[in-house]
């Protein structure tokens, strides 16, 4: 009897709670526009996520206190991606049906950014990949541009384009040696241009070894480079524990050469890891933890957040900027909607992201003409050599 | 030649840290017939108490190895009686034991991964100096670890072979029900289980931690090692060594004479080969003669 009671109350509670809500909700009419994020929490590429969410609610927080941006107010909606394809894909569907974002950001490696350009078309919802620089992400192996996929950084072959030139011209270097993550469209696709552009110049690969990501062992291939004779290995990882571990393996194999790697390996853990090991070592980016003008960002984000920035916190930026000058340009126009977004994004020209000045070219949808960093290890800590930029 | 002799003494050195991992799975499987997957969760636990207790606390490398040691049996007894145990006691089939395994693997991947973050960590110990013999290099580390690792194979044969609980161990292992029958005590030999199996995956832990770094996802190598015990013959604790030094073996002459971007594709192929003409493993034995 006492239960058939209590049930009685908690069901006119709850009615009275459904009633007060939906008038509330009805009298305030807020307009929300939510933005997916999309990155790597957990799993082999956990130092992606924590160094950015922070980073991007603190600059959404910024937006909504000031107003927001053409009377609406955003939310950030965060997945993991557990560092697994497969969820990123199914993150990245759950945002679009479920949370019906108006754009999102990420993944930040090609081979999920890939499958999910496929699935942002058919949603026409747009999305921006921080740091994944496969040429597919933005257009198809068949030349036709992805409507809806973006990018904040550069493409493959221009960093590889890029190392080749540097190595051959400015070093002096002419037998390189390859040590490829045979799985990562990352790796394949640098060191295609690398090869590409090295052989054109003169230089000669003198040896192409492989490995697949999550291996920790390379002294069998590191063996054969040694053997081989090259003045210069190419390793260009998506991961900076594949370069950490080579450069230690190769000192214990007595391998004395000139490393030189691409912007995935670009963290400062790689200089916690083998940093006495890659003294010297060449490493190519679009933007640097050391600029002195992100000096000030850095000390606050450490001190507020305990985590330190990396560029995967800058490039995330980056994106949530562009987007924010997406939904500003489509609010001038009328309601804000994914497509509205999207276009708003194609024509961007001249705009001030976090790390550079950006016009995305519209048939490719890469930033066009992004600097490029050529950095160096210099007793234990990133030095700047110069900047790169393409003709 | 110089060449070869490298990738060979390189190959052995893989083979020792799989081999230390594949007796775990070797007897873990002997006696209760399931594949226990939280054995990468013990093996990456182990390695972080070590680390801390070093590097956070500032003990000697001794004392953080007994420390890890002590509290990685903690961890797999613990796991034994909340996960495996109530289930055996239940007559849940094996697969259940395996997916149970499996959530207390990522149970305590997460936990580490929430504490730690995902970074990839060097162990706090001054790195040894490798010792050239002509132009071949042999890791000092690869040494330690080996001779480490042979010492403590040797107490496990030693104490699975001279003592009573070892033959306890031994007769569960041929058939559990018929052991308790004779008056084994079913619990005690659980525990003596997990904790050998907690010794083992501390030990491969640090050394692997050493060797290359620590991180919340360096148990994955636990895959090759549960490889190389099914390849020696699942449930023989030598087969799982000889198990582990071929495939340790393989893997760096493939890499070094085929191709180390079709590593894994030549090495795993073999070992289907293998499988084919020696179903039971290479040393596979009848029920009798187990461990």
């Amino acid at each position: 009897m006492k239960r058939t009671t209590l049930s009685k109350w908690s069901g006119l509670i709850v009615a009275l709670i459904l009633l007060a809500s939906s008038l509330l909700s009805g009298c305030q009419q807020e307009k929300v526009l939510k933005i997916g994020f999309i990155t790597e929490q957990t799993g082999v590429d956990a130092y992606v996520g924590p160094a950015s969410v922070p980073a991007l609610q603190d600059r959404i927080d910024e937006i909504n206190a000031k107003g927001g941006i053409g009377g609406y107010k955003l939310q950030l909606i965060v997945y993991d991606t557990r560092s697994e394809v497969t969820d990123a894909v199914a993150v990245t569907k759950r945002l679009i049906d479920q949370d019906k974002v108006v754009a999102i950001i990420g993944p930040s490696w090609s081979a999920a950014a890939i499958p999910i350009a496929d699935i942002v078309d058919a949603a026409k919802v747009p999305a921006i990949a921080t740091t994944a620089s496969n040429v597919n992400v933005t257009v198809k192996e068949d030349g036709t541009l992805h409507p809806y996929m973006f990018r904040v950084c550069f493409i493959d072959p221009y960093q590889g384009y890029a190392q080749a030139d540097f190595a051959y011209n400015k070093l002096g270097l002419r037998k390189a040696a390859l040590l490829t993550d045979v799985a990562s469209p990352y790796t394949v696709g640098l060191h295609q241009f690398f090869e590409n552009h090295f052989k054109e110049l003169g230089g000669e690969i003198v040896a192409k070894e492989g490995y697949t990501q999550g291996d920790t062992e390379f002294r069998a291939q590191l063996a054969k480079i040694k053997d081989s004779g090259a003045d210069l290995l190419v390793m260009d990882a998506y991961t900076y524990k594949d370069v950490g571990l080579a450069a230690q393996q190769a000192e214990a194999l007595g391998l004395d050469i000139q490393i030189m790697a691409g912007d995935g390996v670009f963290v400062p853990e790689l200089l916690e890891m083998a940093g006495p090991q890659l003294e010297g070592a060449i490493v190519t980016t679009g933007v640097s933890e050391e600029s002195p003008e992100f000096a000030e960002f850095n000390a606050a984000f450490e001190a507020k957040h305990g985590v330190k920035a990396n560029i995967y916190t800058y490039y995330g930026l980056d994106a949530l900027m562009a987007i924010e000058y997406a939904i500003g340009e489509a609010a001038k126009k009328g309601p804000v909607t994914p497509t509205a977004v999207r276009d708003a994004l194609e024509t961007m020209k001249d705009v001030q992201l976090f790390t550079s000045v950006v016009t995305m070219e519209p048939d490719t949808h890469n930033p066009h003409n992004k600097p490029l960093l050529i950095m160096t290890i210099k007793n234990g800590k990133w030095e700047l050599l110069e900047t790169f930029q393409p003709q | 030649m110089e060449l070869f002799i490298q990738q060979l003494v390189s190959g052995i050195s893989i083979g020792a840290i799989y081999s230390l991992l594949a007796v775990g799975y070797a007897l873990v499987y002997s006696v209760y017939n399931f594949t226990n997957w939280a054995f990468d969760a013990f093996m990456a636990f182990g390695a972080f108490i070590a680390f801390t207790s070093i590097s956070s606390l500032f003990l000697p490398f001794w004392a953080a190895g007994a420390i890890s040691i002590v509290l990685t049996i903690i961890l797999a007894v613990s796991a034994e009686k909340l996960a495996y145990s109530p289930l055996r006691a239940r007559k849940a089939p094996r697969l259940f034991m395996m997916i149970s395994a499996m959530g207390v693997n990522l149970a305590i991947v997460n936990i580490i991964n929430l504490i730690y973050g995902g970074t990839f960590r060097k162990f706090p110990v001054d790195a040894l100096q490798p010792i050239f013999i002509g132009n071949v290099s042999i890791g000092r580390t690869d040494l330690v670890a080996g001779g480490i690792s042979f010492v403590v194979l040797a107490l496990l044969w030693a104490f699975l072979y001279r003592t009573r609980w070892g033959l306890g161990v031994r007769a569960s292992s041929i058939d559990i029900l018929t052991a308790s029958l004779m008056g084994i005590n079913n619990n005690g030999v659980a525990i003596v289980v997990f904790t050998l199996t907690g010794i083992l995956s501390s030990v491969a832990g640090i050394f692997y931690g050493i060797k290359y770094a620590v991180y919340p996802m360096m148990g994955m190598v636990t895959i090759k090692a549960m490889i190389a015990s099914i390849v020696g013959g699942l449930g023989s604790l030598p087969a799982a060594i000889v198990g582990s030094m071929i495939l340790g073996i393989l893997e760096t002459m493939v890499s070094g004479y085929i191709s180390s971007t079709y590593r894994d594709l030549f090495s795993f192929l073999f070992l289907i080969v293998i499988l084919l003409f020696f179903p039971n493993g290479l040393m596979g034995k009848s029920v009798e003669e187990k461990l």
